[in-house]
């Protein structure tokens, strides 16, 4: 990031990116899993927005499951990627 | 998103960071989303015009696209309300 930002702005930037990086990981996975690539229609059907309502609330979920594994791991052998915290819980 | 740490001088700052990547974000969709119709909707070469089939699926595509980021975002938006709740109520 540009210099002068003060710490501040850094972990306010850090999570946004966050955020973002996870919604757009959502849109992308749960478009592939969802929506049919016929495009015969302009709107979600039912079946697809069933769908994707159901994909967002797994893949947190699942972000959930991965980061509690991962702290658990963690506490048994503090190494790889460093994670400690808890910034897994968007 | 919780700016309110923010003194008004961050939060000015903190402003046109968000502009700048919302430009940023903005320009990879659209890239993102030409790729994404293209491969799904386009596969005849045999004329160099978008057929009516194509273009049909090609706006359909886009249509979609954004209905499905907005339905997305409405459920991002309640899980993290949900989770906002959470972490206050517990005291």
């Amino acid at each position: 990031m540009g210099g002068g930002s003060s710490q501040n702005i850094e972990v306010a930037v850090a999570e946004l990116d966050m955020i973002t990086d996870v919604f757009n990981r959502i849109v992308s996975s749960c478009h592939s899993k969802c929506i049919n690539p016929r495009y015969s229609e302009p709107d979600l059907n039912k079946g697809e927005s069933v769908c994707v309502d159901r994909c967002v609330a797994k893949f947190f979920e699942v972000n959930k499951k991965v980061g509690e594994r991962m702290q658990s791991m963690g506490g048994a052998s503090a190494g790889a990627g460093g994670g400690g915290g808890s910034p897994f819980g968007i | 998103m919780d700016l309110s740490s923010l003194s008004p001088s961050e939060n000015a700052q903190m402003q046109r960071i968000i502009e700048r990547k919302q430009m940023q974000d903005f320009m990879k969709l659209y890239s993102g989303l030409v790729e994404r119709c293209f491969t799904a909707c386009v596969g005849d070469f045999t004329s160099k015009a978008l057929t009516n089939k194509e273009e049909t699926c090609v706006l359909n595509c886009t249509d979609k696209f954004f209905k499905h980021s907005e339905r997305v975002g409405a459920r991002f938006a309640e899980h993290n309300a949900d989770m906002m709740n959470q972490a206050q109520q517990p005291r």
